[in-house]
């Protein structure tokens, strides 16, 4: 497609997919009127033409695909809201309002405290990625909080165990200084190091901590012939935060990471929930040796409850039952909505919803 | 009522309900500096031993990184529980609160949004006060997967049962993105293949050319860019499936011969004699309306006297005379009845178009006529209707117009074509899809390649092999200042202050240093390069003011931290990562021993220069 055919089939679209096509990619594209949008996305387009045309694609699709707006029903019928109607003020449920009420926020608070103190018992999920790094590279996508620090620290260990050299990186400097303090009292001093950008603390450790950069330059100087020994006995690169392989500026040290990690090397990728985990998975099994393991799962060790405090200092709970309802964001607290409603009346310019 | 709640307040309220600890992320540095400050007229101090409990912490924090002694913030810290934590502290001071909270001393902390990936402690309850984040310069709403690590902050294993995330709030929130984004599932993430400059130079140095298409089929964003082309391929094979009925005619390929058949007829019959959008009755009927036939209007008669095409529109008219003796000029399709009657009437070139006694005559006839005519049977044709035989001589070349499958060519065409634009949109995006990598792979070759750095042959050159020791942003702006010489005879102090100059990418304002007028002339040559330089790699931000800043550092080895923070109006933290990220650069130039020897020794003094103070405390 040419940038003027590109041009003319962006300007018979309408704004809605515009703006769509726009999210992620145009910073404001909600300010931004038609002509000025499609002179954006142009401009955008030219880093990543194929796949923003196919996004494109994808969307005209989509909106080709549905149906087109229902014709009038008959009156009876139309009784009950339909779940989809075309436009509706943002804050309305998504779903046909449940006459059940709200739980009280007494019950929502219920069970608020500290647990009794447990021997530690791994989950079966860390004990399932633990083993499965003997066969080959885990992938490892589990919510926020849920324990991937244990992981990483016991298959470190048997790495160690079997005179292999780990290396474990995060994408910022900080969290390797915490994780290099953090390792250092689990293993002892000696047998952690770290390497940043300027300064290598006792590289010749066993357990190397380092940003994804510095490990993506250690490959870089490998490939060019200058090998660094240790890469020889690397056993096992852990890879924290793996999530960041999205990041529009850095994600792509990610890639060259796993593309030039040594074949005896196991990787353990750590990542926070996202959408497709198994896509990184496969990626993974069809550029490495040794099929890999998708560890996954999205239940908190720590269950959460959400819950929506007033400026006025009244709290209540955010939705209609206890926990988080999963997909059924409409099913909001009676009590939190009509407190919402009621500041949004309070603060906005009158008759201006946002 | 307030916009949002007051943070004492909020204390208040989360000690009342046993929520605390909490993390509180606000929008901006700003707004938890200000949430510290609101704390210091407040009287909801610890317990004594609590406040005990965080100094003994906070000591043990200061033994090892002096630079927060004096922190401003330790007096609210150690008597009200709450702490900000945010990228303008010091990295030590973040450290100290992380400690705080992992010892569960502190009641609140107060971080940014932004930074809540690099917030790697958990507490009982998170805050949520808005729904979007400041990325790069802008605003955009939180996604799910940013909504759930945020709140992934809240319930810290063994010590809750339970975890909370709290929204309250504030101006410009949108409750529906954080319902949606706790309720949601986490978005699915795409790569991002940013291909750089010494991306390129290292991996032409291991490896040659022929096989880099192989490494770049391996990577994340090759993987899903193939998955979309599948997805293209099934909708393709779908495409050949609604294809199957159009398949070859009496013409192989009769899609391209009736289109440009189509195309053909439509240019002709654009040039013979205008038919406008008329509906076919009208047209058909104004054949008939011929001078003395007799004519219904609506409930009045009339006979034509003459038909035309008006001039612009080129609409049929008619002139008629009325019943009553007038002569009107009206569009044909007000004619609603059109009689089998002639009457006689005897033509004349001009107005009233016949002779004066024809008129007389014509209109007693006409009075004469029965109530009840017979009407004229006209055929109205179907849309389509047969293409005028003088049209279909000169499309001579052309089968179609006898061909026997022409209807069926016709009424199959808008789909059938339709369809197979489709699936050639199809092809070329899978093309484009397959190849795109590789194709801006061979894009920074051609740059390379024209600035000397890879030989035609795409081996690496003289100045190559050193120019892929440059590994961070506007490398191609590094190297060729290194080419061009431009920092012989630069001090360590300057050389740094450039480095600095070109790492750091923040505009946000404030009052800083004088520049020093060496470095200042030295900076504008880079900003030429790096403007001449502008088509292929962005220029960086180049600020002088923040050159100075690194270039006093340096320059007075005397200075102290402080005496620097004070100099600027630059936060203490963004100080810290403007050297830190300098230092990160002139290592890279260090590394550049064997070939710019005067360079890396600069390097190295610089290096040497810059870390002391604060800078040397962390690894």
């Amino acid at each position: 497609m040419t940038t003027e055919e590109l041009e003319q089939l962006l300007a018979q679209q309408p704004i809605a997919l515009l703006h769509r096509l726009a999210r992620g990619r145009v910073q404001r594209h909600f300010r931004a009127g038609k002509r000025r949008l499609i002179e954006v996305l142009l401009r955008h387009s030219a880093e990543n033409r194929p796949g923003f045309e196919s996004d494109l694609q994808t969307l005209i699709g989509e909106r080709e695909a549905r149906p087109a707006p229902a014709p009038a029903q008959a009156p009876a019928a139309r009784k009950p809201k339909p779940a989809a109607a075309p436009r509706r003020s943002p804050y309305k449920p998504f779903e046909p309002e449940s006459q059940e009420p709200g739980i009280t926020l007494s019950s929502w608070l219920e069970g608020l405290g500290v647990p009794p103190p447990q021997t530690f018992v791994p989950d079966a999920w860390q004990e399932d990625a633990i083993a499965k790094l003997r066969e080959g590279d885990v992938v490892v996508s589990v919510p926020t909080g849920s324990g991937k620090t244990y992981v990483a620290v016991e298959a470190a260990r048997r790495a160690i165990a079997e005179n292999r050299t780990v290396i474990y990186t995060s994408p910022l400097k900080a969290l390797s200084n915490t994780k290099y303090t953090e390792f250092s009292k689990i293993f002892g001093a000696d047998q952690v190091g770290i390497l940043t950008g300027d300064r290598r603390d006792n590289g010749q450790a066993p357990l190397l901590i380092m940003t994804t950069e510095i490990l993506r330059n250690l490959l870089y100087d490998a490939g060019g012939g200058e090998i660094d020994v240790r890469l020889d006995t690397l056993g096992l690169v852990i890879l924290d935060e793996s999530q960041y392989i999205a990041d529009p500026e850095r994600g792509v040290v990610w890639e060259e990471t796993i593309i030039f990690c040594p074949s005896q090397a196991k990787l353990l990728l750590l990542s926070a929930s996202i959408g497709n985990p198994h896509d990184i998975a496969d990626w993974l099994t069809t550029i490495r040796p040794t099929p890999c393991h998708l560890i996954k799962h999205s239940t908190r060790t720590v269950p959460l409850r959400a819950g929506y405090l007033h400026p006025n200092g009244k709290l209540a709970p955010l939705f209609r039952t206890v926990g988080i309802p999963h997909g059924h964001p409409g099913h909001l607290h009676p009590e939190a909505k009509r407190l919402f409603e009621q500041y949004e009346d309070e603060t906005l310019p009158s008759g201006r919803r946002r | 009522m307030p916009p949002s709640i007051h943070p004492v307040d909020l204390i208040l309220a989360l000690r009342e309900k046993h929520l605390t600890p909490a993390i509180v992320f606000l929008t901006s540095r700003r707004a938890c500096d200000e949430a510290m400050q609101a704390f210091d007229h407040s009287h909801i101090f610890l317990p004594p031993p609590r406040q005990e409990a965080i100094a003994a912490v906070l000591d043990k924090v200061i033994a090892q990184y002096p630079s927060i002694a004096e922190h401003p913030l330790i007096p609210t810290v150690s008597r009200i529980g709450v702490a900000a934590h945010h990228a303008g502290h010091l990295p030590s001071w973040k450290i100290a609160v992380e400690e705080l909270m992992r010892h569960g001393c502190l009641d609140a902390v107060f971080a940014t949004t932004t930074l809540a990936a690099g917030v790697d402690f958990p507490a009982r309850t998170v805050i949520i006060t808005q729904s979007s984040i400041r990325k790069s310069r802008d605003f955009m709403d939180l996604t799910i997967g940013e909504v759930q690590q945020i709140a992934g902050r809240a319930g810290r294993r063994g010590k809750d049962l339970v975890g909370f995330a709290i929204v309250t709030p504030s101006p410009y929130i949108d409750l529906t993105v954080l319902t949606k984004g706790f309720t949601g599932h986490p978005e699915a993430i795409n790569s991002q293949f940013l291909i750089s400059y010494p991306m390129v130079l290292n991996l032409l140095k291991a490896h040659p050319l022929d096989q880099i298409q192989s490494i770049l089929a391996k990577s994340f964003a090759q993987f899903q860019l193939n998955q979309r082309a599948e997805v293209l391929e099934r909708k393709l094979d779908e495409l050949r499936d609604q294809m199957e009925p159009f398949g070859p005619r009496v013409c192989t390929d009769w899609i391209t011969e009736w289109q440009t058949f189509d195309q053909v007829r439509r240019q002709k019959s654009h040039r013979a004699p205008v038919r406008r959008h008329e509906p076919p009755e009208v047209a058909a009927r104004f054949h008939f309306l011929t001078p003395g036939r007799v004519v219904g209007f609506g409930k009045s008669r009339g006979v034509v006297l003459r038909q035309y095409r008006s001039k612009g529109q080129k609409s049929p008219m008619v002139t008629a005379l009325r019943q009553g003796g007038g002569i009107t000029e009206s569009p044909s399709s007000t004619v609603t009845e059109v009689s089998d009657r002639i009457l006689d009437c005897v033509d004349a070139p001009v107005y009233p178009w016949c002779t004066p006694e024809s008129v007389e005559d014509l209109l007693r006839q006409l009075d004469e006529l029965p109530t009840r005519l017979p009407e004229l049977p006209i055929l109205i044709p179907k849309d389509n209707e047969p293409i005028p035989d003088a049209i279909v001589q000169t499309l001579g070349d052309f089968a179609c117009p006898t061909c026997p499958s022409r209807a069926a060519c016709q009424s199959d065409y808008p789909l059938a074509s339709k369809l197979r634009q489709e699936q050639q949109r199809h092809i070329k995006s899978i093309q484009a899809l397959r190849t795109s990598l590789w194709h801006r792979f061979q894009e920074k070759i051609d740059v390379l390649q024209q600035f000397g750095y890879l030989s035609p042959t795409s081996r690496l050159t003289d100045d190559g092999e050193w120019a892929r020791l440059i590994r961070i942003d506007h490398s191609l702006l590094i190297t060729e200042l290194l080419r061009a010489d431009a920092f012989n005879g630069a001090d360590p102090a300057m050389l740094a202050a450039v480095m600095s100059s070109i790492a750091h990418d923040d505009d946000r304002p404030g009052a800083f240093p004088r520049v020093s007028s060496g470095l200042g002339s030295l900076l504008g040559q880079v900003r030429k390069l790096a403007v001449s330089l502008a088509p292929h790699e962005d220029p960086p931000l180049l600020r002088a003011d923040i050159a100075a800043v690194t270039e006093r550092w340096i320059g007075d080895p005397s200075l102290t931290w402080i005496g620097l923070c004070k100099s600027t109006t630059m936060a203490e933290g963004d100080i810290y990562r403007l050297l830190a990220r300098t230092l990160e650069f002139l290592s890279q130039l260090r590394t550049l021993k064997g070939t710019h020897p005067g360079l890396a020794d600069s390097a190295s003094r610089a290096i040497a220069a810059l870390r002391r103070g604060v800078l040397e405390e962390l690894p």
